[in-house]
């Protein structure tokens, strides 16, 4: 009966210390969003500017793109158009092949892990590197990122260490005194420091997603806390942006309320370090945006999930969620995980994803949290119910569904099997907590009480 | 895989295309003037507190009198490199003069201007004012030039200013908020200053 998610979650919660850790890493960013939110009297406002303003501007993407293009190529940056993967990966190759690029620095981008562009790259003899200190510890290690604000929480100091020291980082670096643990976090940042300056340094052009667009100046506006973005902008002279085109806000005025929203709903933070606003290329330098459908343009379509594209991927429907909390980024088949990866995955392939939409309590805390309104465990709960349509019913839980119905349209057989429950009472322990009963698993069985809650409402109306 | 314009201006079309076509009901832009940014009854105290505080950086006031080189190498006493083209810093190396940006990545101090300080986040909005931004990145050390009447409130307030000013993005095409040193906490979620740009910030605060 179990889910794709169940399985892996199942196999995660194994080693109890470090599902314990997760889920206090991610609850104690979800309270520092807490007093983020409580520390503004306008908060609720703000969220409701964020969704309106994103619902305004998702069902007026067409004319806001051609703004936001023109403005960008009045402002001497080329513009490309990519429908799909495929030709967001093409446009990429063209541009750094054009310009004999052998090493690319980047800065974190969902994007580029959706579309699959580093293996693109690497194929063609690209030497790709990722910038933000989480990312580059993954892509070291051959990981995939566990969250998409901070990828790589779930890995631990040793193991970083361990891979520093098998690769010969810490050798590079010849002045730093070696600490008492020698794999403390303020050393091996140091330690990833100057190999990632030496990345810059060598490399032929800097890529950077973006946080938001804005239509009204053709500004690409990334955060990041690290400045790895600036840093692979300001040393190489070629920077691609590749942009999802639902990142756009009308104006300044829009983009004052997202920023604000962003770090204190990400990470708990009243800001990210920087907000860079890049409006053209470098004095002798080029700049690049990939402008990227991929799906986005057909989930507008969808009456049920159109407000997916509101989201800026801030996690902290992720941080909320008490089962990503205690099942990590990894029991989810799609690379985004938790509510808002639920859903994303649904929309990108729903045969492949459907095992992720058991991963949700309904507690609904990803709706209340969502600084743009998402209703994502309300999407999820849509899911559900279309399961049987796209052909990824359980047999089993239908089964059961098929039972009750019966039992619940007939009320005399239900009377009649809420009399005989408690004779399961008398089934030998070892039978109704066994491994066949899923209902007993991680809890005993409970007791069938003498008397339904029918009986004894009916003898006590008799009574009085 | 070369690419004709005509295959690049299909997609363009193809995607604004099924844009227009997918949208079901439309939404109007909402009324922005109705909201208020939390303010504060001394900006320039909480910009101070938010400085020293969570973004981690030193602040110190200027008054009548002082001299600002003496104040950066007080920061700095052990910079021997400093860069900056700001009118009166005394620096070696000069952003818009260096022959290549990685030039600026052996700089101990860079020296910035300041344009617009943010009380509720510590921001400072940095036009680039220079040919090589990198100077505001690639250093060890930054020292931020702010004045106390530049001091805003909120982010609504300093993007309003941003967009009535005709001096930012006129010169250079780009332009940062930095509220601090570069942070990471990438690894088992510990605090460390320095993850790739400046591994400390001093802000001096004139009047």
């Amino acid at each position: 009966m179990s889910t794709s998610h169940a399985k892996q979650a199942e196999a995660y919660l194994q080693n109890d210390a470090v599902a314990t850790r997760h889920d206090a890493t991610f609850y104690g960013v979800r309270q520092k969003r807490d007093k983020m939110a409580q520390a503004l009297p306008e908060w609720e406002q703000l969220r409701d500017a964020a969704s309106q303003i994103k619902k305004h501007t998702v069902t007026h993407l067409a004319d806001y793109l051609e703004q936001f293009a023109a403005r960008a190529e009045a402002n001497g940056v080329h513009v490309h158009w990519a429908k799909d993967a495929d030709e967001y990966n093409a446009i990429v190759l063209d541009i750094l092949s054009s310009h004999g690029v052998k090493k690319v620095v980047k800065s974190k981008s969902m994007l580029t892990e959706e579309c699959h562009l580093n293996q693109h790259l690497e194929a063609q003899g690209i030497d790709v590197v990722e910038t933000d200190l989480g990312e580059r510890i993954l892509q070291l290690m051959h990981l995939a990122p566990s969250h998409i604000v901070m990828p790589a929480l779930h890995v631990h100091r040793e193991e970083i260490g361990d891979c520093f020291r098998r690769l010969g980082l810490m050798d590079e670096v010849k002045d730093v005194p070696v600490p008492e643990d020698p794999n403390d976090p303020t050393c091996l940042t140091y330690v990833a420091r100057m190999h990632l300056r030496r990345q810059f340094a060598e490399a032929g052009a800097g890529m950077t997603g973006a946080n938001f667009g804005v239509a009204e100046t053709g500004d690409v506006v990334v955060c990041t806390n690290e400045g790895n973005a600036d840093m692979s902008t300001s040393i190489p002279c070629l920077h691609i942006v590749s942009m999802g085109i639902e990142k756009l806000v009308p104006d300044l005025s829009s983009l004052a309320v997202f920023q604000r929203l962003l770090a204190r709903c990400g990470t708990g933070q009243e800001t990210t370090v920087y907000t860079s606003h890049f409006r053209g290329p470098r004095p002798g330098g080029e700049m690049h945006i990939v402008l990227v459908d991929n799906g986005r343009s057909t989930i507008l379509a969808d009456s049920e999930h159109w407000q997916t594209l509101k989201c800026m991927r801030c996690g902290a429907c992720m941080n909320t969620c008490p089962v990503y909390r205690r099942s990590a980024g990894y029991s989810y088949s799609y690379f985004i995980p938790g509510p808002i990866g639920i859903n994303l995955g649904m929309l990108r392939d729903a045969a492949a994803h459907s095992g992720n939409v058991s991963a949700c309590s309904l507690c609904m805390s990803c709706d209340q949290v969502c600084p743009v309104q998402v209703d994502l465990s309300q999407q999820i709960y849509r899911w559900r119910q279309r399961l049987e349509a796209i052909g990824q019913a359980n047999a089993m839980k239908k089964l059961m569904s098929q039972g009750m119905t019966i039992l619940f349209n007939h009320p005399a057989l239900y009377t009649a099997t809420l009399r005989l429950s408690p004779a399961a009472n008398w089934l030998p322990s070892a039978l109704m907590n066994s491994a066949l009963n899923p209902w007993a698993r991680g809890h005993q069985m409970m007791k069938f009480p003498k008397k339904s809650f029918h009986a004894l409402w009916n003898e006590l109306s008799k009574k009085s | 895989m070369e690419r004709t314009q005509q295959e690049i201006m299909n997609s363009k079309d193809k995607i604004l295309a099924a844009l227009r076509q997918n949208v079901r009901e439309t939404y109007d832009m909402p009324e922005l003037d109705a909201l208020e940014g939390i303010s504060y009854p001394d900006p320039v105290a909480q910009f101070i507190q938010k400085t020293t505080t969570t973004a981690g950086a030193r602040l110190i006031e200027m008054h009548a009198g002082d001299d600002v080189n003496s104040l950066i190498r007080q920061a700095y006493p052990e910079a021997r490199l400093l860069a900056s083209n700001v009118p009166g810093v005394e620096a070696q190396m000069n952003p818009d003069t260096v022959s290549d940006a990685r030039e600026l990545m052996q700089v101990d101090v860079g020296i910035l201007q300041g344009h617009i300080g943010v009380a509720e986040n510590a921001c400072i909005w940095i036009p680039q004012t220079m040919r090589q931004k990198a100077v505001c990145f690639a250093p060890q050390q930054l020292v931020i030039l702010l004045r106390r009447e530049d001091i805003v409130s909120n982010m609504h307030q300093a993007y309003e200013r941003i967009r009535l000013s005709s001096e930012y993005f006129r010169d250079y095409p780009f332009g940062t908020f930095i509220s601090g040193p570069s942070k990471t906490a990438d690894i088992e979620s510990a605090l460390v200053y320095g993850a790739q740009a400046a591994r400390a910030v001093t802000v001096i605060l004139s009047d």
